[in-house]
Parts: structure tokens; sequence; C-alpha cells
């Protein structure tokens, strides 16, 4: 379906005080094709940043960031470098969903999705299906006529996923989407952000700092170091969705064996 | 943005996470009637205690002085019937009127560039405070004196004397646009128009009403003044009649018949027109108590 590669991205910030600061210092690798790449890296190293920029709303100063698609819309397969940047990557659709929810609060909840299908020139016709088919999905079907703010903050949440998958996007992007919500309301939704996306076949990118996370949800992960950010170690998940239950002693293992991973290669550098 | 961030944080309830009912959010949503109606009590209450402690003072003091405010009621009906009422007040509000669309169609690019481009800012910013400091009598002196009796002079002096408050209230509510719904707009491809019309003027619009109704109130105080210069209508100038008059019953009935119409447009106008904005927003009644 689609798979992207991040090849030897660098990118400086200039600090208030005149310095300059490294923040991605040649990042390379490749996401999983139909499955959950997950970005783990200790906090303020740079992942949302490279997400960022693979959505394009920041740009590297060196380094390329490639798409291959082989949708229906395109006869065998198209390569990308940075969208946005290119009139023609705006047939590449990329679902984004932030850390806060960002809805627009004057739209009610299905006012939320169509702003996205204007924007995404979604044909009118299918409009109403999509609606029906997204919101049915994150379980928010009877709320489409609600305003956010009269919905909790795990809703809320549900509404940004649904608006990002309902442009029906090649690649959706995730930016750590459960660290705001409280624990028990984060793992119902990282359990059902980890089953639709399974039904669905979507391949997606979740940038997050917590293990455990990394290990419930990544089908692929990247473990970056602490900023300035390199990637440290490649590891494919080796149970399939269906296996990942958090009380588990088979993922619970993983876990484990993850946690030691990430402590040995980026742990000292910390201290 | 104000009360944008007023959401009742964390909701969730900690055993059935993302439970809330539609039940339960409906009930969020909707308003005591008892709170209200104790509400329209108090303030009929307080508008009578003013009507009797005038009754009260006319008791004591000559009607040249404090005239009997049922008589004063009846002329405002008077003045009502008559269509007086209409004529007067049209000239009023049509003033007020077009000094107010000239003061926003400026206000709010000028407000805008301010809250977006730090030049202009720095430019604008002196002009608009100092221009908030200058009486509104001022500007229906220098107007007049500049444009002559005629109708220019009651639309420049209202809209200068609007003008830096307008732009005050649209250049802050500017700056506090949420940057991280940009992003999300544009991480969906929304077009220009669609930023301005989606994201960024209903995040403007509530700035704008407070200007509004800011703007309103002191349009109306600029408006009678210069009115009062020597215009030949409008309900600046009824009141003078009635002061050379000496007919204290003709300013008072007047000037309530003004208030009466004022309290429609801010209450009633105004009040609907931010409500119907705004009903995307959780009423706050419930904590302010």
């Amino acid at each position: 379906m689609a798979t992207v590669r991040v090849e030897r991205a660098f990118k400086s910030f200039v600090r208030e005080d005149g310095a300059e600061m490294r923040v991605l210092d040649g990042v390379t690798f490749e996401a999983r094709d139909n499955g959950i790449t997950c970005l783990l890296g200790p906090s303020g190293c740079g992942k949302s940043t490279l997400l960022n920029a693979i959505a394009g709303l920041e740009k590297l100063d060196a380094g390329k960031i490639e798409f291959q698609v082989s949708s229906l819309n395109f006869v065998g397969t198209e390569v990308f470098s940075n969208p946005h940047l290119k009139p023609e990557t705006r047939n590449l659709k990329l679902g984004y969903v932030f850390q806060d929810p960002r809805l627009l609060n004057w739209k009610r909840v299905e006012g939320n999705l169509t702003f996205a299908f204007r924007g995404m020139s979604v044909p009118r016709d299918e409009w109403k299906p999509r609606l029906e088919k997204y919101l049915g999905l994150v379980g928010l079907a009877e709320f489409r006529r609600q305003y956010p703010l009269f919905l909790s903050g795990g809703m809320r949440q549900r509404v940004g996923l649904a608006r990002a998958l309902a442009i029906e996007p090649e690649v959706l992007l995730m930016d750590e989407p459960f660290s705001k919500l409280d624990q028990l309301t984060a793992r119902k939704l990282r359990r059902d952000t980890l089953n639709i996306c399974a039904r669905l076949n979507q391949t997606a990118l979740l940038v997050t700092h917590d293990v455990e996370e990394a290990a419930y949800m990544g089908d692929r992960i990247v473990i970056f170091s602490a900023r300035p950010a390199r990637i440290v170690e490649v590891l494919d998940n080796p149970l399939p969705t269906s296996a990942r239950d958090p009380d588990e002693a088979e993922f619970i293992g993983f876990k484990k064996t993850l946690l030691n991973i990430v402590l040995k290669l980026i742990g000292q550098e910390d201290a | 943005m104000d009360s944008v961030d007023n959401r009742p944080a964390a909701r969730d309830d900690p055993l059935e996470a993302d439970g809330d009912t539609a039940a339960s959010v409906t009930a969020r949503r909707r308003r005591p009637a008892r709170e209200t109606f104790t509400d329209i009590a108090l303030r009929a209450a307080s508008i009578f205690t003013l009507i009797f402690i005038w009754w009260v003072l006319s008791l004591f003091f000559p009607p040249t002085l404090v005239p009997n405010p049922r008589e004063t009621f009846a002329e405002v009906g008077a003045i009502i019937q008559s269509g007086e009422l209409l004529i007067e007040m049209g000239a009023t509000l049509r003033r007020v009127g077009v000094a107010f669309a000239i003061a926003i169609v400026l206000s709010i690019p000028i407000g805008i560039f301010m809250g977006t481009v730090k030049a202009i800012e720095s430019f604008f910013e002196p002009p608009v405070v100092l221009g908030l400091t200058v009486p509104g009598l001022i500007w229906a002196v220098l107007a007049i004196m500049f444009f002559g009796l005629n109708e220019h002079s009651a639309y420049a002096a209202v809209a200068v004397s609007i003008l830096p408050m307008l732009t005050i209230s649209i250049w802050q509510g500017t700056k506090a646009i949420d940057k991280e719904l940009l992003d999300m707009s544009a991480v969906f491809h929304a077009s220009a128009w669609s930023k301005i019309v989606d994201v960024i003027m209903p995040q403007l619009i509530s700035h704008i009403l407070a200007a509004i109704r800011y703007g309103l109130g002191f349009a109306w105080k600029v408006v009678v003044v210069v009115e009062m210069f020597g215009f030949s209508n409008g309900v600046g100038y009824r009141v003078v009649r009635g002061f050379n008059t000496f007919s204290m019953k003709a300013v008072l009935a007047w000037t309530i018949a003004f208030l009466i119409v004022m309290v429609f447009i801010e209450f009633g106008l105004i009040g609907w027109l931010e409500r119907s904005v705004t009903r995307w927003r959780p009423r706050a009644e419930a904590w302010r108590r």
C-alpha cells in the first residue's frame, strides 16, 4: 500500500542565545508497509520534529523523505519526496493525529471531518458514507451532531483519529496521541486504535516515548537516541497484533526485552 | 481567547472510560430554568427600584426639576406613538451604523496585520493607544470644524473615536489565535479561504463581538454630542431642544426612549448574535454562581 523511507535526515534549530542546536543527526529508517511503525525515543529527542517534516510542516536541512505509494489511484509505484513542497504531492494523503485533539470546537463532530474532506477534495457523495464508517469505527456514531467541548477528552481524541482516518490516508501519522489522556482511557484508545489500523491495513507512524506503548502498538519499533537523534536500533515486534495482551506473559516478556534494549542503548548516554 | 479552554477537563469516568452517554452530555448542556427566572426577577426589581426612587424624589421637587415618572413615561409613549422616535432614532442609528461600518472595515485588516506582522504592530501601536485616550468630545469638535455641520462630521467623529477600541480588540484577538490549529489545517490541505472562514474567523468572532459591544456604548455617547452641536435631527438634537425650552420632562423622555432602543440593541440584537455564534461553547453558569 505505502511505504515511507527517511534517508539521512538532518535538522538544526537556532536557539534564542544564538547557539545552534542539532535535533536530527542523519536519521535513516524505513517504515513498515501495512503496519504501525513506532518511533520510540526520549522526550525532546526530535521524533516529533521528524514526524512534522514527514507531514510537510517542517523543512529538513538535508535528507530525503520518500513515499512509495501503490494505491488504486496510481499505476505502478510513485515516489514522492517531501510532500506539500511540490504540487504533485497533493495527491498523497497523510492523516495526522496530534497530541491534543486540535479540533475546530465551533464545528460539530461531523463538521470537523468534512473540514478535512473539503481540504483533501473528497468527492461530496462520499462524505456521508465515510462519516458513518469512520465515526462508527471509533465508536462515536451517535455523537456526530455534538460539539467537541461537550465531549470528554478521550472522545475528542477519537474525533481526531476519525478525522485522520476518514480521508483514507496512505500513511497515518500519530504524535503521542494518548499521552494527555488518563491511563485507563489511554489504554482503551490504544487497543481500539491498534484494532482499527489492523482492520484497515493502515500504514502508520506513531511517535512515543513510552516503551510499553511501543511494544503494544508497534509492528516495527525504531529506537531514537537522545538529542541529536540518531537511530540506534530497529526491531520488528515478534508478536502479531492479536497476541498483544498487556496482561499476558508473552507480551510482558517482550516489553522487558525492549526496555532492556532501550536502557542499554540510550540509558547510559542520558546518565 | 477567554473561555475556549474552560472545557470540563478530564471528565472521563475512570471505570467506564469514554462512557459518557448521550443523556449525560445533553444534561450538561441544559441550563436550570429556575436560576434564569430568579435572574430575570432580580434585574426587573433593580429597574423598579430606580423608578421608585425617582417617584419619591418627584414628591419633594417641583415638576420642572424632577417630573413625575408616570407623566414622563406617558411622554415616552407619545414620542413612540407619534412616530417621532422612529424618525429621530432613525437618523441617529444611521449615523452610528455608517460610522460603525467604516470603523469595522478599517479595524479588521489593521488589527489582523498588527497581530501578525511585528513591524506593523510597532507602527500602529502608538496611534491606536493614543487614540484611545482622546475624549469623544474632542473628536466631535474637530470633525465639525473640519467638515462643517453635516453628516460627514457625524460619521467621522464616531468612526474615529471607536476605531482604536475596535482595532485593539481585533489585534489582541489575532495574537491569541491558535497556531496549532493552523498547522492542523495545513496538514489537511485546507484552502486559504477555508483557513480564514473555518479556522481564523470563528476564533476572532468573540473578540469582534466584544469590540462591537464596547464600541457601540462609546458610539452612542459621541453621536449624541455631535448632534447637540447644531444638527436639526437625531436624538441628541431633541435632547438639546428640551434643554433650550427647559423641559426636564422632554429631556428625560427622550433619554428614556433612547435607552429603550439601546437596551433592545445591546441585549437583544447583540446578545442574540453572541449566543448564536457561541452555541458550541458550554455555558459557564455552573461555576460562576
